[in-house]
This record gives structure tokens, sequence and C-alpha cells, in this order.
């Protein structure tokens, strides 16, 4: 049985969606039990107005949470005793076996950061997130593409990103049930030798490798385009990319608002496309997707989107439920461990030049 | 002499017997027999997602229930433990099915086979139906349940009655209405209105009304447990009062009638070890039952605790010797103390005002329940 810790208070439409989406969940996960960490008498109120597994739900009261808008550490220092922080203790105690929150994402991921502990070989953890994309992927047509880390590692270093690609490819290969995930580092430009030294000397790593299906370099263009599964970057520009792909989808939209409102025929001409837009909208519908995992701990957590609903947050703990199933985080560690007994050997066998000299 | 009047019993019995099993004759109880002692307490039991795991949301799954032989049909985990704890000798177990006469055979032999004793077992008798051209009393659930209730309570009156239902059909309204009939709660002429509600048949609502100026009256049934086998939410039936008590699983049902006063720990440890054996519960999902139960306020934490303490004795005195399958004892007891802990300082919320319920109603919004599942394929 997989214990899915979930922190029910975290979320713009908590605790409600979340308890319903976990409500859900339980009745579609006959191998799970889901823990609420929130408020007791507030889930205790809501649950019985719910179809649900009584056995299978439980609570776990926590008496405080972060607000969405609050400063993490701060947020977490003041309040000990919030549902994130419990909920990322009981993962850590052994109590749960993974976590889902749609709470403040800072938050959750110092939560973790502070409480759980990375795999063997993993040096940094990789918070990762959904972009939908012109090309699908996998066995399920998957439209979304990873891309890590968003955030979680500002500064890093070629080998945190040989570790990021490890755990991205991990991930796609369970999630989307995609065998071999395109990998690519995001630069400015395709060669090998263009961006900083630690893209550099990341793509000399990983075309080494023979357990991931690295491409190469992409560019920031062909995100959207889907030309890799797995896009590897720093957190810092993982951030600002994700941003920037945000408000050009809010862009899009509002120009179609615009559009509507302004001429008669624009308006006749997006009534025309209005099914495609649909079905756009339902191949690219983030809420399928559930939520975004953080990679590189012993234990997986997936991050919702804030303003998640209940099919989200039942996607999310699915997703999570997926990860546990498959054995994500053995996975990696695995990778992991080969890659760096490789280079181990590498570094130990004795060069051309070694010999030579001699 | 003595001899020869059994045989001609026997004799005059198989014609009777015969006609009940082909449907054209009803199944009678034969109530207690003379000068015995009436029955302290009578625990009544629907079959179908009560006792038994029965699919019947389509014509295949009815199909499938007709053919499938004893061994086939599966039992809810925990429900023959507990209706064996509840076998004692001065209890009654009388079961009321909606499955048509023509399975008791094959239902009597499952209920052989799963070593539960019973007292009455009363079959709905579709094909007398059929052939009256009766076809509203097929589905009809009140206007048949309700007077097998009442005429096994006539031959038979405990001072204490136990009922388990389920969420598929009307078991909550119909329990509830012979519960309120019993204790006068419900009038003859409330009792008609609600009979043209349920569009029984003319003469069976005379049959009824009689049925129920003749049952045995008293506040008699102190316990309803309606099994969710549709997971519907349990604050739906909060209307019924705390009388009545949804349970997800019969751990939850043993709990409450452990408080109650109705079974022994060392008897809840038996429903939970037939759970576990089934493969279908571990001890994670008992914990979390029992604590879900305490946050509908169902059953306290103080009983909890109190049964985990007894269960502890219990597990000393050897009912779980033999069972290297679980941990120690102490180790199951602490999990459940978790479990209870991990509530906070919360209580739960108070029960609701009860309110007389308007039976008229309540069965008005079943029928239009049950022609929005049908709309949606659901039965």
């Amino acid at each position: 049985m997989h214990r899915i810790v979930v922190d029910a208070m975290g979320g713009d439409h908590a605790p409600d969606e979340i308890v319903q989406g976990a409500a859900e969940a339980s009745l579609a996960l006959n191998q799970a039990e889901i823990i609420l960490v929130g408020d007791a008498a507030v889930l205790g109120r809501i649950l019985p107005k719910l179809r649900h597994d009584g056995a299978r739900v439980r609570v776990h009261h926590a008496p405080t949470y972060v607000e969405m808008d609050e400063k993490p550490a701060e947020a977490l220092a003041a309040k000990p005793e919030c549902s994130i922080a419990i909920a990322a203790d009981l993962v850590a105690r052994g109590e749960g076996d993974a976590m889902v929150s749609a709470g403040n994402t800072g938050a959750s991921v110092l939560a973790c950061a502070r409480r759980w502990t990375l795999l063997e070989g993993v040096r940094r953890a990789a918070l990762a997130a959904v972009y939908p994309t012109e090309l699908r992927r996998g066995e399920k047509d998957d439209p979304f593409s990873l891309i890590l880390d968003v955030g979680a590692t500002v500064d890093v270093t070629a080998e945190d990103l040989v570790g990021f690609a490890v755990m991205g490819s991990a991930y796609a290969k369970l999630v989307s049930s995609n065998r071999r995930p395109r990998v690519a580092l995001l630069s400015n430009g395709t060669e090998a030798g263009k961006g900083p030294k630690e893209i550099v000397a990341a793509h000399a790593a990983l075309v080494e490798t023979t357990e991931l299906n690295f491409i190469g370099n992409i560019e920031g263009l062909d995100i959207p385009r889907g030309v890799a599964d797995v896009v590897v970057t720093s957190g810092f520009v993982g951030n600002v990319v994700l941003k920037m792909l945000e408000g050009v989808s809010d862009t899009v939209v509002r120009l179609a608002r615009y559009a509507h409102k302004e001429r008669l025929a624009w308006r006749l001409g997006l009534i025309a496309l209005s099914s495609a837009i649909d079905q756009l909208k339902s191949v690219t519908d983030w809420q399928q997707y559930g939520g975004a995992p953080l990679l590189g701990f012993t234990h997986p957590f997936i991050k919702a989107h804030g303003r998640s609903n209940a099919r989200a947050v039942t996607n999310a703990i699915k997703v999570a439920h997926k990860a546990l199933a498959g054995n994500l985080c053995g996975n990696i560690a695995r990778t992991m461990a080969e890659l760096d007994d490789r280079a181990g050997k590498r570094s130990r066998a004795p060069s051309a030049s070694d010999a030579t000299s001699g | 002499m003595g001899r020869r009047q059994s045989l001609l019993k026997r004799l005059t019995g198989l014609p009777i017997e015969l006609g009940e099993r082909i449907g054209l004759l009803d199944h009678v109880p034969a109530g207690l027999p003379e000068g015995a002692k009436p029955p302290k307490h009578t625990f009544r039991w629907d079959l179908d997602k009560t006792y038994l795991r029965t699919e019947f949301d389509s014509l295949a799954d009815l199909a499938k229930s007709a053919i499938e032989t004893a061994a086939d049909k599966q039992a809810y985990p925990g429900a023959t433990a507990l209706l064996r704890a509840l076998k004692q000798e001065d209890h009654r177990i009388c079961i009321v099915s909606g499955s048509p006469t023509q399975m008791r055979q094959v239902l009597a032999a499952k209920l052989a086979l799963d070593g539960v004793a019973y007292d009455e077992f009363v079959l709905k008798n579709n094909l007398k139906n059929i052939l009256k051209g009766r076809f509203r009393a097929l589905r009809a659930q009140v206007p048949y349940k309700l007077p097998a209730m009442m005429r096994s309570r006539i031959g038979a009156a405990a001072a204490s009655e136990t009922l388990f239902g389920d969420d598929a059909e009307a078991d909550a309204i119909i329990y509830c209405l012979y519960a309120d009939l019993l204790a006068e709660r419900v009038s003859l002429a409330d009792l008609e209105r609600v009979l043209i509600a349920t569009r029984a048949y003319e003469d069976d609502s005379e049959r009824i009304l009689d049925l129920a100026r003749r049952v045995p009256k008293g506040d008699a049934v102190n316990r309803i447990f309606i099994h969710l086998d549709r997971r519907s939410p349990p604050l739906g039936f909060s209307r019924f009062g705390p009388r009545l008590v949804p349970v997800y699983n019969y751990f939850q049902a043993a709990m409450v009638l452990y408080e109650d006063r109705v079974l022994s720990a060392r008897q809840v440890i038996y429903v939970a070890l037939e759970m576990l054996d089934s493969g279908q519960y571990e001890l994670g999902h008992l914990a979390t039952s029992v604590q879900d139960i305490i946050r509908r306020g169902r059953v306290t934490r103080e009983t909890a605790l109190q049964l985990v303490a007894e269960a502890n004795d219990a597990a000393i005195s050897g009912v779980l010797s033999g069972r290297d399958d679980l941990p120690p004892f102490e180790q199951i007891a602490e999990a459940f103390r978790a479990r209870v802990r991990e509530l906070g300082t919360m209580t739960p919320p108070p029960p609701e005002p009860i309110e007389p319920l308007d039976y008229v109603r309540l069965v008005d919004e079943e029928h239009e329940n049950r022609r929005d599942r049908r709309k949606k394929g659901m039965a």
C-alpha cells in the first residue's frame, strides 16, 4: 500500500477542492492510502459530504498553514506546525511515501529540502514543470514536455545538470510512458560549444552516456515545438523561461478576447475556430497532468498548480501513486550509480598519455 | 404415534416446500415454537450489497448473479465473522433479501458454506408478481420488505433489534419507517400515505396496514447500519438521526456494536482478522476506519482506546496465537492509538437536530434517484 500525504490546506481552492480531489483519488486507487494534513475539524466537516473510501482517507491534524503569498522561509519559521511542514515530516519519518501539495511552491520545496534526504549520487534537487508542445510523445501521445529545473537550484554545475537530465528522463519514462525520452540542454545555440561553461561541460558528459537519449542542445524556440521531451536547464533560467511561456500564453488569450470584442469579422473567425480551440484546450489542459515533480529526494513530491481544482488534485495524487508504483526514486538512484560507476572507472583507467609517459 | 405424525407433517409439507421453491407460494417464516422464550435481540440482514458483494447495475450483472454458484458468491470481508458473532443463544438472525425465491437454494448453500446460521430467510416472490401481472411490485422495495419484517416480528418479537442494509436501494427509508412504526412515531394514516407514494397495490396496502396494527410495538430498533457499498456520502444519511450509522466496512459496524455492548473486544478482533485474511484490507485500513468513525462522531475516542486495551487483554489470552503474519499486538495497538492521536483535539461536529422524517418525501426522492440511475444505466 502506498501512502500519499496531501497538504489539504495549500492552494487557492483549499481545502474544499483538495479534499474532493483526495476523496475521488481514494475511489480510483485501490492500493493507496491518502493522508490529508490540515485542520482536522475543517477536514472532518468536508469529508462526509463527499463520496470516498473511509478506510483509505485519513486525517492528520495541523493547526496552521502557509498562505499562498507568504515568504517561504519566514512562514516556515513562524509556523512550525503548518500543514506543509507536518506533511513533509510525516514522509521524512516514514509515515508517508510521497507528498502532494497545491500550496505555496517555495514553502513546499523548502519544507522538503529541510527534512528529506537526497538520493545517493544526486547533488541537488530539481523542480520540474510541464509545458504543452506541438509534438506529442510516448505511448499516450502526451502533449507535455518536461522542463527542469524551474527554481529549486539557482546556481548549477555541470554535474547538477547531468543529474537533472537523469531525473527528468526517469520521470518522463514513467509518467508519459515514453521508453526513450529525448533529453536536451537549453542553450543559446545547438552547437556543442555554445553556452556557459557548465552547459558545455554538461554536454560533454551527457554525450558519453548511453542510459539517456541525449539529443544535444536546443534553443528557446524549440521548447514549444516539442523538439525535446525533457529540457534541462538551471533553476534561474528555467524559472525565467517558464514565466515567459506563461506570459505569452496569457497575452495570446488576452489578444483573442480583444479581437472577440473589437470586430465582428474577428469574432466570427474565432467562433469558426472555437471547436479547434476547445480541442487544443483539452489536449493542453494542465489539470489532467495534475502537477510537476520535485525530483532528487528519496521520496516523490508532486507540486500541483496553485489554482488546482479537484480533478487536478486527483491527477496529482495519481501521478504520485504512479511514481511510487514505478519506483521512480529507485530508478533515478540506480542510473546515478551507474553513471558514477562509469565516471569512476574512467578516472581510474590509465589514459593513453599516462601509458606512454610511463 | 409421534413418528407417524412427524412423517405426516413432512409429507403434507412437501408440496408447500416445492411451491415455495418454484415461487408459486410465499415462504412464511415459522416464527418461534410454542412456549419458546422470545429472543433478546433480533438482527435483520439484507443480503445483496450488504452481506454479499453483488453487482446488479446492468442486465449482464443480473444474469451473472443468477447463474453464479454458491462458491462463486463473495461475502464482504468481515460480514461472515460479524454474523457468526451475532448468532448467540438468545439472538435471532433474520435475513430479508430482494433476491427472487428461485435463488433460495444457492443462497442458502452460500450461507451454509460460510457457516452462517440463521433463523429466518425471506426472499422475494417475483414469479408470483409476474404471473399476477404486478410488474410494479418487481422493483418495489417498501411494499415488500416492510411487511416481511413486520410478519417476522409478529412471529418472534425481540426487545431489541439491529438492522443491516446498504446504500444501493431504499434500505435506510424502509428500516427507519419500520423502527418508527414500532415506536408509534408513525401513525397508520401516515403509513397509508407512504404506501400510496410507493405505488403499492391496494390489496398489498391493506395487508401491510393490517400487519402494522398487529405488530408488537415498542422502541425496539436501536441501531441501523447502512453499508456504503456505493460509497455514498455519509452526510446524506444524517437526516435519519444518530440511530442510523453509515459504515464503510464491517470493522466499523463491529466497533459501534462494541460501544453498544453487543459485541466483546474478542469478537471485534475476529471481524478484523477476517478482513485482514480477505487480502482486501491491511492493518492501516482498519486503523483509518477507526479514525473515520470517530471523526464522524459515531464512536468516541474513549471507546476506541478502551477497545484497544481490551483487545490487548484478549491478545494476551491467546486470541492471536498462531498469527505469525501479524506484528506483535503492542505494535498494532500503538498504530491504532496513533491514528486517534492524529486527530489532535478535534471534536466531531454535534449531530444535527432531529426532525420527524417525512417518509412520503423520502420515497418520492428515492424514486427520482432510481429513475436517474436507470437513465445513467446504473439500474
